[in-house]
Protein backbone atom coordinates (compact mmCIF):
# COMPACT_ATOMS: atom_id res chain seq x y z
CA UNK A 1 0.00 0.00 0.00
CA UNK A 2 1.51 3.42 -0.87
CA UNK A 3 2.42 5.64 2.06
CA UNK A 4 -0.20 8.28 2.90
CA UNK A 5 1.02 11.76 2.00
CA UNK A 6 1.04 14.34 4.76
CA UNK A 7 -0.11 17.90 4.27
CA UNK A 8 0.35 20.78 6.68
CA UNK A 9 -2.55 23.20 6.34
CA UNK A 10 -1.96 26.69 7.76
CA UNK A 11 -4.88 29.11 8.01
CA UNK A 12 -6.25 31.40 10.72
CA UNK A 13 -9.84 30.49 9.81
CA UNK A 14 -11.11 27.48 11.76
CA UNK A 15 -13.75 26.97 9.09
CA UNK A 16 -11.18 26.74 6.28
CA UNK A 17 -9.08 24.33 8.34
CA UNK A 18 -12.15 22.19 8.95
CA UNK A 19 -13.57 22.18 5.40
CA UNK A 20 -10.30 21.79 3.50
CA UNK A 21 -8.88 19.47 6.13
CA UNK A 22 -11.89 17.20 5.80
CA UNK A 23 -11.71 17.22 1.98
CA UNK A 24 -8.01 16.33 2.08
CA UNK A 25 -8.55 13.53 4.57
CA UNK A 26 -11.38 12.16 2.42
CA UNK A 27 -8.85 11.94 -0.41
CA UNK A 28 -6.52 9.85 1.77
CA UNK A 29 -4.12 12.56 2.94
CA UNK A 30 -2.97 12.90 6.53
CA UNK A 31 -3.73 16.51 7.34
CA UNK A 32 -2.01 18.50 10.11
CA UNK A 33 -3.63 21.84 10.93
CA UNK A 34 -2.08 25.05 12.26
CA UNK A 35 -3.80 28.37 13.01
CA UNK A 36 -0.68 30.41 12.41
CA UNK A 37 3.02 30.27 11.58
CA UNK A 38 4.04 29.64 15.17
CA UNK A 39 1.81 26.57 15.45
CA UNK A 40 3.08 25.39 12.07
CA UNK A 41 6.70 25.55 13.26
CA UNK A 42 5.78 23.58 16.37
CA UNK A 43 4.22 20.84 14.19
CA UNK A 44 7.23 20.80 11.85
CA UNK A 45 9.44 19.87 14.79
CA UNK A 46 7.66 16.51 14.97
CA UNK A 47 6.92 15.73 11.34
CA UNK A 48 8.07 16.88 7.94
CA UNK A 49 5.02 16.91 5.64
CA UNK A 50 5.05 16.24 1.91
CA UNK A 51 3.49 19.64 1.25
CA UNK A 52 2.57 22.86 3.07
CA UNK A 53 -0.63 24.62 2.01
CA UNK A 54 -0.77 28.07 3.56
CA UNK A 55 -2.97 31.13 3.64
CA UNK A 56 -1.43 34.57 3.02
CA UNK A 57 -3.49 36.87 5.22
CA UNK A 58 -3.05 35.82 8.84
CA UNK A 59 -2.75 37.93 12.00
CA UNK A 60 0.84 38.41 13.16
CA UNK A 61 3.13 36.60 10.73
CA UNK A 62 1.61 36.62 7.23
CA UNK A 63 2.01 33.83 4.66
CA UNK A 64 4.93 35.50 2.86
CA UNK A 65 6.83 36.02 6.12
CA UNK A 66 6.06 32.43 7.12
CA UNK A 67 7.45 31.20 3.79
CA UNK A 68 10.58 33.33 4.22
CA UNK A 69 11.16 31.97 7.73
CA UNK A 70 10.86 28.41 6.37
CA UNK A 71 13.37 29.19 3.63
CA UNK A 72 15.89 30.21 6.27
CA UNK A 73 15.81 26.77 7.95
CA UNK A 74 17.79 24.13 6.01
CA UNK A 75 15.54 21.19 6.97
CA UNK A 76 12.33 23.09 6.09
CA UNK A 77 13.30 25.10 3.02
CA UNK A 78 12.78 22.22 0.58
CA UNK A 79 9.31 21.24 1.75
CA UNK A 80 7.03 21.94 -1.25
CA UNK A 81 4.89 24.98 -0.51
CA UNK A 82 1.62 26.29 -2.01
CA UNK A 83 -0.36 29.41 -1.18
CA UNK A 84 -4.13 29.10 -0.91
CA UNK A 85 -5.47 32.61 -0.40
CA UNK A 86 -8.16 35.09 -1.35
CA UNK A 87 -5.55 37.81 -1.92
CA UNK A 88 -5.17 37.32 -5.65
CA UNK A 89 -4.14 40.68 -7.09
CA UNK A 90 -1.39 40.57 -9.65
CA UNK A 91 1.32 42.07 -7.40
CA UNK A 92 0.69 39.65 -4.54
CA UNK A 93 0.62 36.65 -6.86
CA UNK A 94 3.96 37.62 -8.39
CA UNK A 95 5.48 38.33 -4.98
CA UNK A 96 4.21 34.96 -3.69
CA UNK A 97 5.44 32.96 -6.66
CA UNK A 98 8.89 34.57 -6.34
CA UNK A 99 9.24 32.82 -2.96
CA UNK A 100 10.10 29.54 -4.66
CA UNK A 101 6.64 28.07 -4.20
CA UNK A 102 4.87 25.39 -6.25
CA UNK A 103 1.64 27.30 -6.79
CA UNK A 104 -0.43 30.29 -5.76
CA UNK A 105 -4.08 29.25 -5.69
CA UNK A 106 -7.16 31.40 -5.34
CA UNK A 107 -9.33 30.32 -2.38
CA UNK A 108 -12.37 30.52 -4.63
CA UNK A 109 -11.02 27.62 -6.69
CA UNK A 110 -13.27 24.55 -6.27
CA UNK A 111 -11.73 22.26 -3.66
CA UNK A 112 -11.77 19.30 -6.10
CA UNK A 113 -9.53 21.31 -8.41
CA UNK A 114 -7.15 22.21 -5.55
CA UNK A 115 -6.89 18.53 -4.66
CA UNK A 116 -6.18 17.62 -8.30
CA UNK A 117 -3.35 20.14 -8.33
CA UNK A 118 -1.91 18.63 -5.13
CA UNK A 119 -2.26 15.08 -6.46
CA UNK A 120 -0.65 15.97 -9.79
CA UNK A 121 2.26 17.62 -8.04
CA UNK A 122 2.83 14.77 -5.56
CA UNK A 123 2.53 12.16 -8.34
CA UNK A 124 5.12 13.95 -10.45
CA UNK A 125 7.49 14.07 -7.45
CA UNK A 126 6.92 10.36 -6.78
CA UNK A 127 7.54 9.43 -10.43
CA UNK A 128 10.72 11.52 -10.54
CA UNK A 129 11.89 9.90 -7.30
CA UNK A 130 11.22 6.38 -8.59
CA UNK A 131 12.95 7.22 -11.85
CA UNK A 132 16.04 8.42 -9.95
CA UNK A 133 16.10 5.25 -7.86
CA UNK A 134 15.83 3.11 -11.00
CA UNK A 135 18.70 5.03 -12.64
CA UNK A 136 20.90 4.76 -9.56
CA UNK A 137 20.14 1.08 -9.16
CA UNK A 138 20.96 0.31 -12.78
CA UNK A 139 24.17 2.35 -12.52
CA UNK A 140 25.10 0.38 -9.39
CA UNK A 141 24.34 -2.90 -11.13
CA UNK A 142 26.39 -1.87 -14.17
CA UNK A 143 29.32 -1.20 -11.85
CA UNK A 144 28.71 -4.53 -10.13
CA UNK A 145 27.99 -2.75 -6.84
CA UNK A 146 25.88 -4.92 -4.61
CA UNK A 147 25.72 -4.47 -0.87
CA UNK A 148 24.48 -8.07 -0.54
CA UNK A 149 25.85 -10.95 -2.66
CA UNK A 150 23.53 -12.34 -5.29
CA UNK A 151 24.33 -15.94 -4.44
CA UNK A 152 25.09 -17.80 -1.24
CA UNK A 153 28.59 -19.32 -1.10
CA UNK A 154 29.25 -23.06 -1.10
CA UNK A 155 31.78 -24.33 1.40
CA UNK A 156 32.23 -28.03 2.03
CA UNK A 157 30.59 -29.06 5.28
CA UNK A 158 28.97 -25.66 5.89
CA UNK A 159 25.69 -24.12 4.91
CA UNK A 160 25.68 -20.34 4.67
CA UNK A 161 22.63 -18.16 4.19
CA UNK A 162 21.87 -14.45 4.26
CA UNK A 163 18.84 -12.48 5.12
CA UNK A 164 18.71 -8.76 4.53
CA UNK A 165 15.93 -6.22 4.59
CA UNK A 166 16.56 -2.61 3.76
CA UNK A 167 14.75 0.22 5.52
CA UNK A 168 11.68 1.27 3.47
CA UNK A 169 13.25 -0.61 0.52
CA UNK A 170 16.03 1.95 0.12
CA UNK A 171 19.55 0.62 -0.19
CA UNK A 172 21.14 1.39 3.17
CA UNK A 173 24.25 1.08 5.26
CA UNK A 174 24.33 -2.69 5.90
CA UNK A 175 26.65 -4.64 3.66
CA UNK A 176 27.37 -8.34 3.29
CA UNK A 177 30.19 -9.82 1.25
CA UNK A 178 31.84 -13.17 0.74
CA UNK A 179 35.37 -13.50 -0.57
CA UNK A 180 36.41 -17.00 -1.56
CA UNK A 181 40.17 -17.04 -1.91
CA UNK A 182 40.43 -20.69 -2.98
CA UNK A 183 38.86 -23.99 -1.96
CA UNK A 184 40.33 -23.54 1.49
CA UNK A 185 39.77 -19.97 2.70
CA UNK A 186 36.51 -18.05 2.62
CA UNK A 187 35.95 -14.68 4.28
CA UNK A 188 32.49 -13.60 5.36
CA UNK A 189 31.86 -9.93 5.98
CA UNK A 190 29.02 -8.11 7.67
CA UNK A 191 29.19 -4.36 8.13
CA UNK A 192 26.88 -1.56 9.13
CA UNK A 193 27.67 2.00 8.11
CA UNK A 194 26.14 4.29 10.73
CA UNK A 195 23.47 6.14 8.82
CA UNK A 196 20.63 5.19 6.58
CA UNK A 197 19.44 5.26 3.01
CA UNK A 198 21.57 6.61 0.15
CA UNK A 199 24.31 8.36 2.13
CA UNK A 200 25.12 5.21 4.08
CA UNK A 201 24.77 3.09 0.94
CA UNK A 202 27.41 5.06 -0.95
CA UNK A 203 29.80 4.87 1.99
CA UNK A 204 29.24 1.11 2.27
CA UNK A 205 30.96 0.74 -1.11
CA UNK A 206 33.88 2.85 0.08
CA UNK A 207 34.25 0.51 3.03
CA UNK A 208 33.78 -2.62 0.92
CA UNK A 209 36.54 -1.54 -1.47
CA UNK A 210 38.98 -1.15 1.41
CA UNK A 211 37.90 -4.45 2.98
CA UNK A 212 38.24 -6.42 -0.26
CA UNK A 213 41.66 -4.86 -0.91
CA UNK A 214 42.88 -5.58 2.64
CA UNK A 215 41.73 -9.23 2.50
CA UNK A 216 43.46 -9.82 -0.86
CA UNK A 217 46.59 -8.00 0.24
CA UNK A 218 46.98 -9.93 3.49
CA UNK A 219 46.24 -13.28 1.86
CA UNK A 220 48.77 -12.58 -0.91
CA UNK A 221 51.33 -11.96 1.85
CA UNK A 222 50.42 -15.31 3.40
CA UNK A 223 48.61 -13.75 6.38
CA UNK A 224 45.05 -15.04 6.78
CA UNK A 225 44.58 -13.77 10.33
CA UNK A 226 41.31 -11.84 10.63
CA UNK A 227 42.97 -9.62 13.23
CA UNK A 228 45.76 -8.59 10.84
CA UNK A 229 43.22 -7.92 8.09
CA UNK A 230 41.06 -5.85 10.42
CA UNK A 231 44.09 -3.83 11.50
CA UNK A 232 44.93 -3.07 7.87
CA UNK A 233 41.35 -2.05 7.11
CA UNK A 234 41.24 0.14 10.22
CA UNK A 235 44.54 1.77 9.41
CA UNK A 236 43.51 2.90 5.90
CA UNK A 237 40.11 4.08 7.10
CA UNK A 238 41.65 5.96 10.03
CA UNK A 239 43.87 7.88 7.62
CA UNK A 240 41.16 8.55 5.04
CA UNK A 241 39.53 11.84 6.06
CA UNK A 242 36.43 11.24 3.92
CA UNK A 243 35.51 7.66 4.82
CA UNK A 244 36.46 8.03 8.49
CA UNK A 245 33.85 10.80 8.84
CA UNK A 246 31.17 8.11 8.63
CA UNK A 247 31.66 5.23 11.04
CA UNK A 248 31.08 1.57 10.44
CA UNK A 249 30.94 -1.66 12.36
CA UNK A 250 32.46 -4.77 10.86
CA UNK A 251 32.32 -8.49 11.65
CA UNK A 252 34.90 -10.54 9.79
CA UNK A 253 34.91 -14.34 9.81
CA UNK A 254 37.34 -16.60 7.99
CA UNK A 255 36.36 -20.23 7.41
CA UNK A 256 39.21 -22.64 6.79
CA UNK A 257 37.50 -25.53 5.00
CA UNK A 258 40.57 -27.75 5.46
CA UNK A 259 41.01 -27.48 9.22
CA UNK A 260 37.30 -26.63 9.68
CA UNK A 261 38.41 -23.86 11.99
CA UNK A 262 36.84 -20.40 12.02
CA UNK A 263 38.46 -17.16 13.06
CA UNK A 264 36.59 -14.03 13.95
CA UNK A 265 37.47 -10.40 14.56
CA UNK A 266 34.96 -7.65 15.15
CA UNK A 267 34.96 -3.85 15.10
CA UNK A 268 32.23 -2.22 17.21
CA UNK A 269 29.90 -5.00 16.09
CA UNK A 270 27.29 -6.99 17.98
CA UNK A 271 28.46 -10.34 19.42
CA UNK A 272 28.20 -13.46 17.28
CA UNK A 273 25.41 -15.73 18.45
CA UNK A 274 26.63 -19.32 18.67
CA UNK A 275 24.23 -22.22 19.15
CA UNK A 276 26.01 -25.32 20.44
CA UNK A 277 24.01 -28.42 19.52
CA UNK A 278 25.68 -30.64 22.14
CA UNK A 279 24.92 -28.21 24.98
CA UNK A 280 21.63 -27.09 23.41
CA UNK A 281 22.61 -23.56 24.38
CA UNK A 282 22.94 -20.17 22.70
CA UNK A 283 26.13 -18.33 23.66
CA UNK A 284 27.74 -15.10 22.58
CA UNK A 285 31.18 -14.56 21.14
CA UNK A 286 32.16 -10.96 21.81
CA UNK A 287 35.04 -9.18 20.16
CA UNK A 288 37.02 -6.32 21.65
CA UNK A 289 37.62 -4.11 18.59
CA UNK A 290 36.41 -0.53 18.32
CA UNK A 291 34.40 0.91 15.43
CA UNK A 292 36.47 1.23 12.25
CA UNK A 293 38.48 4.43 12.03
CA UNK A 294 37.85 5.57 15.62
CA UNK A 295 41.37 4.95 16.87
CA UNK A 296 44.66 4.18 15.19
CA UNK A 297 45.12 0.82 16.92
CA UNK A 298 41.50 -0.33 17.16
CA UNK A 299 42.16 -2.82 20.00
CA UNK A 300 41.26 -5.84 17.85
CA UNK A 301 41.39 -9.44 19.05
CA UNK A 302 40.85 -12.74 17.26
CA UNK A 303 38.67 -15.68 18.29
CA UNK A 304 39.44 -19.14 16.95
CA UNK A 305 36.84 -21.88 17.23
CA UNK A 306 35.62 -25.06 15.59
CA UNK A 307 31.98 -25.74 14.83
CA UNK A 308 30.62 -29.24 15.42
CA UNK A 309 27.91 -30.79 13.22
CA UNK A 310 24.56 -29.19 14.00
CA UNK A 311 26.16 -26.04 15.50
CA UNK A 312 24.86 -22.73 14.22
CA UNK A 313 26.42 -19.29 14.12
CA UNK A 314 24.70 -15.97 13.48
CA UNK A 315 26.06 -12.55 12.64
CA UNK A 316 23.56 -9.69 13.01
CA UNK A 317 23.32 -5.92 12.68
CA UNK A 318 21.69 -3.66 15.24
CA UNK A 319 18.56 -3.05 13.15
CA UNK A 320 17.24 -6.39 14.40
CA UNK A 321 17.51 -5.81 18.11
CA UNK A 322 15.60 -2.59 18.71
CA UNK A 323 12.32 -3.07 20.48
CA UNK A 324 9.22 -0.98 21.10
CA UNK A 325 8.12 -1.16 24.77
CA UNK A 326 5.43 0.68 26.75
CA UNK A 327 8.19 2.88 28.20
CA UNK A 328 9.52 3.71 24.72
CA UNK A 329 12.02 2.31 22.31
CA UNK A 330 15.04 0.35 23.51
CA UNK A 331 17.93 -1.65 22.16
CA UNK A 332 17.61 -5.13 23.57
CA UNK A 333 19.90 -7.96 22.52
CA UNK A 334 18.73 -10.15 25.41
CA UNK A 335 15.12 -10.18 24.17
CA UNK A 336 16.25 -10.91 20.64
CA UNK A 337 18.39 -13.87 21.68
CA UNK A 338 15.67 -15.37 23.86
CA UNK A 339 13.12 -15.00 21.05
CA UNK A 340 15.35 -16.51 18.35
CA UNK A 341 16.50 -19.42 20.52
CA UNK A 342 13.39 -21.52 19.92
CA UNK A 343 14.16 -21.64 16.17
CA UNK A 344 17.68 -22.98 16.62
CA UNK A 345 19.12 -26.47 16.71
CA UNK A 346 17.09 -27.80 13.79
CA UNK A 347 18.29 -28.66 10.31
CA UNK A 348 15.86 -26.16 8.77
CA UNK A 349 16.32 -23.38 11.36
CA UNK A 350 17.20 -20.70 8.83
CA UNK A 351 14.33 -21.49 6.47
CA UNK A 352 11.89 -21.40 9.39
CA UNK A 353 13.26 -18.08 10.64
CA UNK A 354 12.85 -16.71 7.15
CA UNK A 355 9.54 -18.25 6.18
CA UNK A 356 7.45 -18.20 9.33
CA UNK A 357 7.79 -14.45 9.55
CA UNK A 358 10.05 -14.06 12.61
CA UNK A 359 12.70 -12.04 10.77
CA UNK A 360 10.20 -10.01 8.74
CA UNK A 361 8.27 -9.23 11.90
CA UNK A 362 11.47 -8.02 13.57
CA UNK A 363 12.36 -5.92 10.53
CA UNK A 364 8.92 -4.33 10.29
CA UNK A 365 9.28 -3.01 13.84
CA UNK A 366 12.53 -1.26 12.92
CA UNK A 367 13.59 2.00 11.36
CA UNK A 368 16.89 0.63 10.09
CA UNK A 369 18.36 -1.94 7.73
CA UNK A 370 18.35 -5.44 9.18
CA UNK A 371 20.79 -8.20 8.28
CA UNK A 372 21.55 -11.70 9.46
CA UNK A 373 24.13 -14.19 8.24
CA UNK A 374 23.45 -17.78 9.23
CA UNK A 375 26.24 -20.37 9.25
CA UNK A 376 25.52 -24.00 9.98
CA UNK A 377 27.96 -26.88 10.27
CA UNK A 378 26.55 -29.91 8.53
CA UNK A 379 29.02 -32.74 8.58
CA UNK B 1 18.26 23.51 18.99
CA UNK B 2 18.97 20.01 20.22
CA UNK B 3 21.63 21.05 22.71
CA UNK B 4 21.12 23.42 25.62
CA UNK B 5 24.49 24.51 26.91
CA UNK B 6 26.05 26.22 29.88
CA UNK B 7 29.58 26.61 31.17
CA UNK B 8 30.61 25.00 34.44
CA UNK B 9 34.18 25.26 35.70
CA UNK B 10 36.35 24.57 32.65
CA UNK B 11 33.79 22.45 30.78
CA UNK B 12 30.80 23.08 28.58
CA UNK B 13 27.74 21.08 29.61
CA UNK B 14 25.55 20.18 26.62
CA UNK B 15 22.12 18.75 27.52
CA UNK B 16 20.49 16.73 24.75
CA UNK B 17 16.86 17.85 24.65
CA UNK B 18 15.47 14.76 22.97
CA UNK B 19 13.71 11.60 24.06
CA UNK B 20 14.57 9.62 20.92
CA UNK B 21 18.00 10.39 19.54
CA UNK B 22 17.98 8.93 16.04
CA UNK B 23 18.71 9.44 12.36
CA UNK B 24 16.17 12.24 12.04
CA UNK B 25 18.12 14.45 14.45
CA UNK B 26 21.66 13.02 14.16
CA UNK B 27 22.86 15.49 11.51
CA UNK B 28 21.63 18.50 13.44
CA UNK B 29 23.17 17.16 16.66
CA UNK B 30 26.48 16.64 14.87
CA UNK B 31 26.40 20.15 13.39
CA UNK B 32 25.63 21.73 16.78
CA UNK B 33 28.32 19.76 18.59
CA UNK B 34 30.93 20.43 15.89
CA UNK B 35 30.11 24.11 16.04
CA UNK B 36 30.56 24.17 19.86
CA UNK B 37 33.95 22.45 19.52
CA UNK B 38 35.05 24.67 16.64
CA UNK B 39 34.18 27.75 18.63
CA UNK B 40 36.86 26.83 21.16
CA UNK B 41 35.16 24.59 23.75
CA UNK B 42 37.83 22.01 24.60
CA UNK B 43 35.99 19.90 27.20
CA UNK B 44 32.39 19.10 26.47
CA UNK B 45 30.16 17.02 28.74
CA UNK B 46 27.24 15.61 26.78
CA UNK B 47 24.28 14.96 29.04
CA UNK B 48 21.89 12.16 27.99
CA UNK B 49 19.56 12.49 31.01
CA UNK B 50 16.46 13.21 28.90
CA UNK B 51 17.23 10.57 26.28
CA UNK B 52 15.51 7.19 26.45
CA UNK B 53 16.68 5.72 23.12
CA UNK B 54 19.72 6.21 20.89
CA UNK B 55 20.27 4.69 17.46
CA UNK B 56 23.55 3.99 15.68
CA UNK B 57 23.33 7.07 13.43
CA UNK B 58 23.21 9.31 16.48
CA UNK B 59 26.12 7.44 18.10
CA UNK B 60 28.04 7.89 14.85
CA UNK B 61 27.50 11.66 15.13
CA UNK B 62 28.75 11.61 18.74
CA UNK B 63 31.91 9.69 17.80
CA UNK B 64 32.57 12.03 14.89
CA UNK B 65 32.43 14.97 17.33
CA UNK B 66 34.82 13.17 19.67
CA UNK B 67 37.34 12.77 16.86
CA UNK B 68 37.08 16.48 16.13
CA UNK B 69 37.47 17.36 19.82
CA UNK B 70 40.54 15.12 20.17
CA UNK B 71 42.12 16.61 17.03
CA UNK B 72 41.69 20.02 18.70
CA UNK B 73 43.36 18.73 21.86
CA UNK B 74 40.07 18.42 23.75
CA UNK B 75 37.74 15.64 24.88
CA UNK B 76 34.06 14.71 25.23
CA UNK B 77 32.65 12.98 28.30
CA UNK B 78 29.22 11.40 28.43
CA UNK B 79 26.86 11.52 31.42
CA UNK B 80 23.29 10.60 32.37
CA UNK B 81 23.00 7.34 30.40
CA UNK B 82 20.03 5.18 31.31
CA UNK B 83 20.76 1.48 31.80
CA UNK B 84 19.70 0.49 28.25
CA UNK B 85 21.87 3.14 26.63
CA UNK B 86 24.78 2.28 28.92
CA UNK B 87 24.44 -1.38 27.84
CA UNK B 88 24.43 -0.29 24.20
CA UNK B 89 27.66 1.70 24.75
CA UNK B 90 29.21 -1.44 26.26
CA UNK B 91 27.84 -3.70 23.55
CA UNK B 92 29.55 -1.73 20.77
CA UNK B 93 32.60 -0.88 22.93
CA UNK B 94 31.92 2.86 22.99
CA UNK B 95 32.59 2.63 26.74
CA UNK B 96 36.24 2.25 25.72
CA UNK B 97 36.07 5.33 23.49
CA UNK B 98 34.24 7.78 25.77
CA UNK B 99 34.75 8.66 29.39
CA UNK B 100 31.38 7.81 30.93
CA UNK B 101 30.23 9.27 34.24
CA UNK B 102 27.00 9.03 36.20
CA UNK B 103 26.41 12.78 36.32
CA UNK B 104 27.92 16.14 35.49
CA UNK B 105 29.46 16.63 38.93
CA UNK B 106 31.29 13.32 38.72
CA UNK B 107 32.50 14.19 35.22
CA UNK B 108 33.89 17.51 36.44
CA UNK B 109 35.78 15.79 39.23
CA UNK B 110 37.03 13.02 36.97
CA UNK B 111 37.97 15.30 34.07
Amino acid sequence: MPKQSQILLVDDSPLVLKVIGRALEKEGFICHKANNAEEAFALLKNDIPDLILSDYQMPGVNGFEFRQSLMAVPEFKNIPFMFLTSVTDHDHMIAGMSLDVIDYIDKDTPIAFVISKINNFLNSIRERHEHTIRELSSAAMALNLYSVPKETPRINGFEIDFWHKSFENYPGGDFIDVISINNRYTFIILGDVMGKKWGAWFFSFGYLSYIRAAVRLCVSEGDVSTRSIMQKINSVIYHDPVVSEVLSTLSLIMIDAESEELSYTGAGDLPLLYFCKAKNRLDRISSAGLLLGVSKQGGFDEHLFTMRPGDQLMMITDGLIDKETPAGKKTDLNSFTSEIERYLGKSDSFMTLKNDGFLNEKANEQIDDCSLIFIQKNS
Amino acid sequence: MILRTHLLDNALIADIQLKEANLSNADQFKAELHSLINSGNKYVIVNFEQVIYVDSSFLGALVSALKLAMNNGGDIAVVGLNSDIRSLFQLVRLDKVFKIYTNTQEALTGA
